[in-house]
């Protein structure tokens, strides 16, 4: 049945202290993952500690590296000047992600904690060289966000721990940069997506940093395919090339929503698509 | 009628801001004082004996207060050829058989409850396609027929067969000939308010039950017979329908889950509501049929057609429902869209161990249109003619009498063939290349009623009161249509009356006139046609009155205007005189005389006629009623023969589509939906239902599919059940209706319901086709198909 008691914390402190005492209650952010699963009946929590209340854990902060805390909205990651400015494709894939009233109460961190390979917002932090910091009863510490992901619904924190803050180094100067995603619908969970940063230097690509969702158990970058693009010449050969690497560096299954062949096409077409169309290629 | 007032006007409906502000009350907001929440245990495999159910656990659970099964209730027999029931005895054969349910004080322990029920189970091999279920050793869905004979196959006692004309001289006659073999999926009717019922017994063993449903008087019928098999003989089941949140067709059948909260009712004593949730409307409703057709067809070297050949293969599931005669549908076009002389139709459906369906808007027609338009561009090709022109040489006539007996009286195709073709730019943009393309699809449907029971009727009662208030009572559903819409319309327009004194009354088997049901395109064209017959007789009754009444009322008009101005001068006018010659006019609330239109004071207000009809000795109310039964015949469907609508409506829709031929994504650029309508009632709500319909038509043609394994329902939800938003509809729709006002119409319009989706997906596909020269088979056209294509062109 879903009867649980519903706790409202208003610092991390109060946050762990209540983990502690009910080891078998659950974080809840947005709940726009946790309450499907409860109401599907996948999860039987008999508390929620809702994390709503906790000012510390909301807010985006500048400085050399920028601290988004977990409890940010994705509206508010549509919207933030700062994150427009610096990380517009994390605004890219915030836009993407379900509709106005999910992204006004679904959170950043519980899109990273649920550890879906379709999150989002995984890819584009990936490719900005995320951290997370995770915050438990031994103090806290900091993760990168390819080590946070372990696998589908599996992340490296303790049941203790809290997701607090997403942390960016700057990114790359002058960098482009573009998301994209396929649903089968617009409105949908990606059956495939990319991030893509290139850095150009004329026809040169300095930098290249490729992600991809929903096509392995986890978000992940492309160092096969990023080796390839980078320090070379763009041509439509080359975004062919690095495309049909990155199709070797993935492992997609096949359910009701594509096919694992249908995914790995996406994901050779968009980086293809992506590439050439940040480095002015055209077809 | 001269000049129409208010038809073609466009005006907000009534219903519109109570539901916009979800101030309408959908079953979902009823309640009844003492009410219980009653929850249905559903079957967990395909087809099984059921070897033990143990409810103790559920019965001993505080706050449950009946729990039932087959065993200790009688037997309830549901569908129309009654193969189904309430609860499951002995077997199951799908996997929503209901096996018991429960009636508790709160619908939380319902659940509890039901989780605590015990089944085991003995697992039976199913059959999960036609061919499965027509296999030699299939094991048998039922083992014996609903009389109780020994069953030796799996095939449905329906049949559905037309042939005319002589095939083989046809066959022999064509020149060009093309066949496919075509399928559609299952589909859910997605309405936005999910199914569910209460119902209630008094203390006489009377029954009220408040429904989700579009056949109030047919579900009457259904529930008086589950009494009587309840040894309830001779009790009454009133049904009451409160707003409806989209049916779709979904409420064409009385289902076991309303059967179930009146068992649970009787049980206890006590109001039973029953409403599923969205998981349980996916899983445990019946959605739409799928369907398989192959179909042939051939023309001679001027692209006349010489023959249609058509045999449709139907998984029914494991029970019928009403659904299952929508071969009676797919006959229409089959015989009668574009004339063709040499006919063969046939029909044939199979039980399985899938999840059993029901009607869907279009009812066989989209399934059908979908073979028949498609295959008609192979054919255009095959012949290399341009198929606008193969399907303006094969256009059907007004004043034809088709090959199925079905009377045209008037047909709009030529025009919107001839529309289309203009606004999509035909045929420059058949040749633009860059996988772009255009195609196009029409439609026919019955448009004036469809006769598929003994009455095609529909009852009209109109109830005047003091204040020159109108109050309608009819049978038919306003279930987001905008029903109330059209017939608040088509009364103050018959009547002479503002819309806004129009107040139209919830759907009540206690208190309205029969209707057979609100299918088939026909709520409007037949409430609107009751509305006018009504309507007359109200009038001829008040002009009779007048003729005694009005003078005097006339003149205390006088008196009043004399009153407020001494100096008013009243034209010389004998009205004593001229009103007993008893000839009078009402317009906008006022009754005159034809003879003096514009004199104030001979203008009386109808309140105050009405009021002077009522308060005197003897005085009366007046209050009138009308039966329209259209005249329209039963067809013989083993003959495939006879005219089943007072009318037929036409249309064509025309796509324009570019195909992504890597990721196999197909982007609708612009839609042209051209529909002959008869006449436009109220222009606001013709457009709402025809985008809605598009809307549909798209996402048959596009995403919709429930998918299932083993009769096990893989996606019930909208996370992997995809239907269009409005992000999918961004693109130019042009709507055009064309206005053939047919004689039989009420004021000229035909059912408009369900035509929009028809074509929609043989345009796109057709379209699609243009694009990229690859022709899909089996909706939803999905990426992955269009790419598999590409790779075997
Ligand atoms: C209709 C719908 C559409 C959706 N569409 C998309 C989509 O397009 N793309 C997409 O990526 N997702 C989508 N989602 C999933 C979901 O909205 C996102 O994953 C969202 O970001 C989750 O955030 P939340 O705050 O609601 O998480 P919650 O549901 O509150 O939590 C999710 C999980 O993370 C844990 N958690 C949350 N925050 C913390 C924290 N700070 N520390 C430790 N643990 C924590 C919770 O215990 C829970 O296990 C959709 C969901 C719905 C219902």
């Amino acid at each position: 049945m879903t009867h649980y008691d519903y706790h409202r914390p208003e610092t991390v402190e109060e946050v762990l202290g209540l983990k502690r005492v009910l080891p078998a209650a659950t974080f809840i952010a947005g709940g726009t993952d946790l309450m499907v699963r409860i109401k599907n009946r996948v999860l039987n929590p008999p508390a929620l500690i809702s994390l709503r209340a906790v000012t510390e854990l909301g807010g985006i902060e500048d400085g050399e590296h920028t601290r988004i805390g977990a409890l940010t909205t994705i509206d508010e990651l549509c919207r933030h000047p700062l994150i427009a400015e610096r990380y517009p494709l994390l605004a890219q894939a915030a836009r993407r992600l379900g509709s106005r009233q999910i992204r006004n109460v679904a959170t950043l961190g519980g899109n990273l904690c649920n550890c879906s390979p379709c999150a989002d917002t995984a890819t584009p932090l990936l490719v900005y060289d995320a951290q997370v910091q995770l915050q438990g009863p031994d103090g806290s510490r900091q993760v990168t966000l390819a080590e946070f992901f372990v696998g589908p619904g599996q992340t490296c924190s303790s049941p203790e721990e809290i997701l607090s803050q997403i942390i960016l180094p700057p990114p790359p100067a002058d960098a482009r940069t573009l998301f994209m995603k396929k649903g089968r619908v617009k409105m949908d969970l990606a059956i495939a997506s990319t991030s893509v940063v290139l850095v150009l230097d004329g026809e040169l690509c300095q930098e290249a940093r490729l992600a991809v969702g929903s096509v392995a158990p986890v978000a992940l970058r492309l160092p096969l395919a990023e080796s390839v693009l980078a320090g070379q010449k763009l041509s439509s050969e080359l975004s062919a090339e690095v495309a049909r690497v990155a199709t070797t560096e993935i492992a997609p299954i096949g359910d009701i929503r594509a096919s694992a062949d249908y995914r790995r096409q996406i994901i050779e077409v968009y980086l293809r698509r992506s590439i050439d169309q940040l480095a002015g290629i055209v077809q | 009628m001269t000049e129409l007032k208010y038809i073609g006007k466009e005006t907000p409906r009534p219903d519109g801001p109570d539901k916009a502000a979800g101030r309408a009350h959908y079953i979902h907001d009823l309640s009844r004082p003492g009410m219980l929440y009653g929850k249905v245990k559903f079957s967990e495999h395909a087809h099984a004996r059921i070897l033990r159910i143990d409810t103790s656990k559920a019965e001993r659970l505080p706050g449950v207060q009946a729990v039932i099964t087959a065993e200790n209730t009688p037997e309830v027999r549901i569908g129309f050829i009654r193969d189904n029931f309430a609860l499951k005895k002995g077997k199951v054969r799908q996997f929503r058989d209901e096996i018991a349910a429960v009636a508790a004080i709160d619908a939380d322990i319902a659940a509890e409850a039901i989780d605590l029920i015990e089944v085991e189970y003995e697992a039976l091999p199913g059959v999960f396609t036609t061919e499965e279920a027509l296999a030699d050793d299939a094991p048998l869905v039922h083992e014996i027929d609903p009389r109780g004979r020994p069953r030796n196959d799996n095939r449905l006692p329906l049949r559905f067969h037309h042939e005319s004309g002589d095939l083989e001289a046809g066959r022999a006659a064509a020149k060009h000939i093309a066949s496919g073999d075509f399928s559609t999926p299952v589909i859910q009717q997605s309405c936005m308010g999910t199914a569910g019922c209460i119902a209630e017994f008094d203390l006489n063993q009377q029954l009220t039950i408040w429904a989700k449903t579009q056949i109030p008087f047919l579900a009457q019928r259904d529930f008086n017979q589950a009494l009587a098999d309840m040894g309830l003989a001779g009790k009454n089941a009133r049904v009451i329908v409160s707003a409806l949140g989209g049916a779709f067709g979904s409420g064409l059948d009385t289902h076991a889950y309303e059967f179930i909260s009146i068992l649970l009712a009787h049980r206890t004593g006590k109001p039973v509501k029953i409403v599923y949730n969205r998981d349980e409307e996916f899983a445990y409703l019946s959605p739409r049929q799928s369907s398989q057709v192959s179909i042939t067809q051939g023309c001679d070297d001027e692209g006349q057609l010489t023959f249609r050949e058509i045999q449709v293969w139907q998984d029914n599931g494991a029970y019928t429902s009403w659904g299952a005669t929508f071969p009676t549908v797919m006959m229409l076009p089959a015989t009668s869209l574009y004339r063709v002389p040499n006919i063969f139709f046939d029909a044939k459906l199979v039980y399985t161990n899938n999840t059993y369906c029901q009607a869907m808007r279009g009812y066989g027609n989209p399934e059908l249109a979908w073979a028949l338009e498609s295959n008609l561009d192979d054919l255009a090709e095959a012949a290399g003619i341009d198929p606008f022109e193969l399907r303006l040489r094969n256009c059907n006539q007004p004043g034809e009498t088709t090959p199925m007996g079905l009377k045209v009286t008037t047909c709009g195709l030529k025009e919107c063939l001839q529309t289309v073709a203009d606004k999509i730019a035909w045929p420059q943009k058949r040749s633009q290349g860059k996988r772009r393309g255009v195609g196009m699809a029409s439609l026919f449907h019955v448009g004036g009623g469809g006769r598929i029971y003994r009455s095609d009727g529909t009852g009209m009662i109109l109830k005047l009161d003091d204040f020159g208030n109108v109050n309608v009572y009819f049978g038919g559903v306003e279930m987001g249509q905008g029903m109330y819409s059209a017939l608040s319309l088509a009364v103050a327009e018959a009547l002479g009356v503002k819309p806004e004194k129009i107040f139209i009354n919830p759907t009540d088997t206690g208190t309205c006139p029969w209707d057979v049901g609100t299918h088939a395109s026909r709520g409007a064209f037949m409430a609107c046609n009751a509305a006018i017959a009504a309507s007359k007789k109200v009038r001829a009754r008040i002009f009779e009155r007048a003729r005694a009444l009005f003078a005097n009322e006339a003149k205390k008009n006088l008196k009043k205007l004399h009153k407020k101005n001494p100096d008013f001068k009243a034209a010389d006018f004998d009205v004593e005189a001229e009103a007993r010659n008893g000839e009078f006019e009402l317009q906008d609330g006022f009754v005159f005389l034809p003879a003096a239109p514009d004199e104030s004071w001979l203008r009386v207000d109808l309140s105050q006629l009405l009021r002077a009809i009522h308060f005197r000795e003897q005085g009366e109310m007046i209050t009138a009623e009308a039966f329209y039964d259209p005249p329209n015949e039963l067809p013989d469907w083993e003959k495939g023969y006879g005219n089943m609508s007072a009318t037929y409506t036409w249309g064509t829709q025309g796509v324009e589509v570019e195909v992504d031929t890597e990721t196999g994504e197909v982007k609708i650029l612009h839609l042209v939906a051209a529909h002959d309508v008869g006449k436009v009632l109220n222009p606001q709500t013709l457009k709402g239902q025809t985008y809605g319909a598009l809307a549909q038509g798209i996402g048959y043609a596009l995403y919709e599919e429930v998918l299932s394994e083993q009769g096990r329902i893989l996606n019930p939800n909208f996370r992997d059940y995809k239907i269009p938003t409005v992000a999918e509809m961004n693109f130019p729709i042009d709507l055009e209706f064309i206005e053939t006002n047919d004689p039989e119409g009420p004021f000229g319009a035909k059912g408009i319901g369900e035509p929009g989706l028809v074509p929609t997906a043989p345009a796109i596909a057709n379209a699609i086709y243009n694009a990229i020269g690859v022709r899909i088979h089996d909706l939803p056209i999905t990426p992955e198909k269009i790419l598999a294509a590409l790779k075997n062109k």
